[in-house]
């Protein structure tokens, strides 16, 4: 038997039993989120289109499926998927930025050896791929923090109608404090694990410290995680900010 | 406090400019001799075609350079670049750009020194992006933003420790490391989050439960199955026994996320216990497990985008070269696929153990009142 398969059918048993309809519903968009990046990739090797934008579409049908599939459409989830998407322009600015500078485009000298059988000359632009790249590793852990932010303020703006905007915005900030450390957590753990296997590379070839810092390999990583980081952060303010203004919006229209 | 406030954003300013100015002038730190582009000049472009049709430019570029450390500092050098339009594995350098370089002997003739480029110098946008990080992550979190920037050095410096002693004597048992190292990531990052309290010990214990049990899971499939479909050649970076690395990568990638869902359940199931002290223990089970099967969608999500995107540009060459589908795949995705799995596994099953051990903690309390 394929460990892959007997592996997902355990998480699959795991999310229904725990999470029942939700879980299944949970699971399912696992495999809707493969089945966009799947989609993407095809659109990827078409080298007339631009990555950068087919990257936004791609974050724009994950978020709904994130958001809408898994919570339904609601005021916790639209003004989450406002600022995911929000979050993720700005933060795409500072990634194109860095991917242009920095040159940690395609393949390190590290990984190129065994690559010797392709051919590398592929017509497609690597350097907005690296972008790409940098962007699909976050989507998660973005769409995560803004509805883990923006579900408990809606909580707090049920019981207390009368909260002003800016209480309202500033327990956002506050919620979200308490899940900044845990949300980096989890992206450093994620990325240390992947390259485990890169670090003890490193460490048996007695690289340098400036030589680890300036390979390709490792500060793409390192501007990966840095990215990601700062993304999980930056929604915090974003959805404490869009998410008051939307359910003071609800309540006028409601009064 | 305002005073404090405005010593602290000077003092950071100050350690930011200072760190700036360090790595942009840091070329005697360095043994590789480094220059920077002074002229850059693309002579020549010719159109290629490879065997599978794809279209590309390559081009070459003339470069003067000017060298930064060592004995020939403050001479120029000439170099010679190629490069494609799709950059896969080269780069065009623009003016100002500070290159790793290797300087030609020196014949006494010519009148300009030659080499080659061997790499881009980037440790400046590295550290950019880290202060970046850390300014954004201050202003947001503040006292807490500043525990978890601690936290996360820390643990990069017990990550590097612990592989320091495993590969000293590559005997001792990467995953008995490893098992040490994560219960002190736990202890660490809990504490450092959430402070001395009921909260945090029932997270840790929650995590290491979660994250043992997930591991010993994972364990039991890939051995029962004998690995079928883990195609580890993939993993590019080995030096050691490959199977110990992966297990123990997947072992340490899930622990994040198996943190996260710990210190969600114990707090916000106490946060229902404060609110009312009375509250049953059948209210608070029900709740939890609504908070449980809010978060295992969004969380499983966060591991699976980690593992799986970094993957996109192998597959694009592969694809590219036409290898077939499902071979590129199973190449490609089967190691990420497993440790993606393996984490959700690791979140799902912590959710029924933060529930449980949180109200063990809770009942002990009340037994104290």
């Amino acid at each position: 038997m394929n460990a892959l398969v007997v592996l997902a059918a355990i998480l699959f048993l795991l999310m229904a039993l725990i999470g029942g309809k939700k879980g299944i519903r949970s699971y399912l968009a696992l495999f809707f989120n493969f089945a966009v990046i799947f989609i993407l990739l095809f659109f990827l090797n078409d080298p007339n289109i631009d990555p950068i934008i087919l990257t936004i579409m791609a974050s724009i049908v994950i978020s709904c499926i994130n958001l809408f599939y898994i919570n339904k459409v609601n005021n916790t989830t639209i003004p989450a998927f406002i600022s995911t998407i929000i979050s993720i322009v700005v933060l795409l600015l500072l990634i194109i930025f860095l991917t242009k500078n920095a040159m940690i485009q395609g393949f390190g000298e590290e990984e190129v050896e065994e690559l010797s059988i392709f051919s590398l000359y592929i017509g497609i632009d690597f350097t907005k791929i690296a972008a790409s790249v940098m962007i699909m590793s976050t989507i998660g852990a973005i769409t995560d923090t803004a509805i883990a932010v923006s579900s408990p303020m809606r909580e707090i703006h049920f019981h207390n109608p009368t909260i002003t905007r800016k209480v309202l915005f500033t327990s956002g900030l506050s919620i979200g404090k308490d899940i900044l450390g845990t949300s980096t957590n989890t992206l450093f753990f994620a990325f240390f694990g992947g390259y485990l296997a890169l670090l003890i590379w490193f460490k048996d070839l007695s690289y340098s410290l400036g030589e680890i810092v300036n390979s390709k390999i490792f500060s793409a990583e390192m501007l990966t995680l840095l990215c990601a980081g700062i993304g999980v952060t930056m929604v915090i303010p974003i959805t404490s900010w869009i998410t008051a203004l939307y359910l003071h919006k609800n309540q006028k229209k409601i009064d | 406090m305002k005073n404090r406030q405005v010593i602290i954003y000077l003092l950071l300013l100050l350690a930011f400019v200072a760190s700036l100015i360090f790595v942009t002038n840091n070329y005697s730190f360095y043994d590789r001799p480094i220059a920077e582009v002074t002229q850059a000049e693309t002579t020549d472009s010719t159109e290629v075609i490879d065997l599978y049709d794809n279209k590309d430019r390559l081009f070459t570029q003339q470069i003067t350079a000017e060298l930064k450390n060592g004995d020939h500092k403050g001479q120029l050098i000439h170099l010679s670049n190629e490069f494609s339009r799709s950059k896969a594995y080269d780069q065009e350098f623009k003016i100002g750009q500070k290159l790793f370089v290797s300087i030609d002997e020196y014949n006494g003739k010519q009148t300009l020194l030659t080499g080659t480029i061997k790499d881009l110098k980037r440790d400046t946008y590295v550290l950019i992006a880290a202060w970046i990080f850390a300014i954004i992550v201050l202003i947001v979190g503040r006292k807490q933003g500043f525990f978890s920037l601690i936290s996360l050095v820390v643990n990069a410096v017990i990550l590097s420790y612990a592989l320091d002693l495993y590969l000293d004597q590559p005997d001792r048992n990467l995953i008995g490391i490893c098992s040490i190292a994560v219960i002190l990531f736990t202890v660490i990052s809990l504490l450092l989050a959430n402070g001395f309290n009921e909260k945090t010990y029932a997270a840790i214990i929650a995590t290491l439960l979660g994250t043992f049990l997930s591991l010993f899971i994972s364990y039991l499939v890939i051995w029962l199955t004998s690995e079928e479909g883990l195609r580890y050649e993939e993993l590019q970076f080995i030096t050691r026994p490959y199977q110990m690395v992966f297990m123990a990568g997947l072992f340490l990638g899930s622990l994040g996320a198996v943190m996260d869902v710990a210190i969600t359940m114990s707090s916000s199931i106490f946060g229902l216990y404060e609110q009312n002290h009375n509250i049953a223990v059948k209210a608070l089970k029900k709740s939890g497990m609504e908070i449980g099967k809010d978060i295992m969608g969004t969380m499983t999500n966060i591991l699976f985008f980690a593992y799986i995107s970094g993957s996109i540009p192998m597959l694009i060459l592969y694809l590219k070269n036409h290898s077939p589908l499902g071979y590129t795949l199973s190449m490609n995705l089967s190691l990420e696929l497993a440790r993606a799995l393996a984490g959700g596994i690791g979140i799902v099953i912590t959710i029924p153990i933060g529930l449980f051990i949180t109200i063990y903690f809770i009942n002990r309390k009340r037994a104290k009142l």
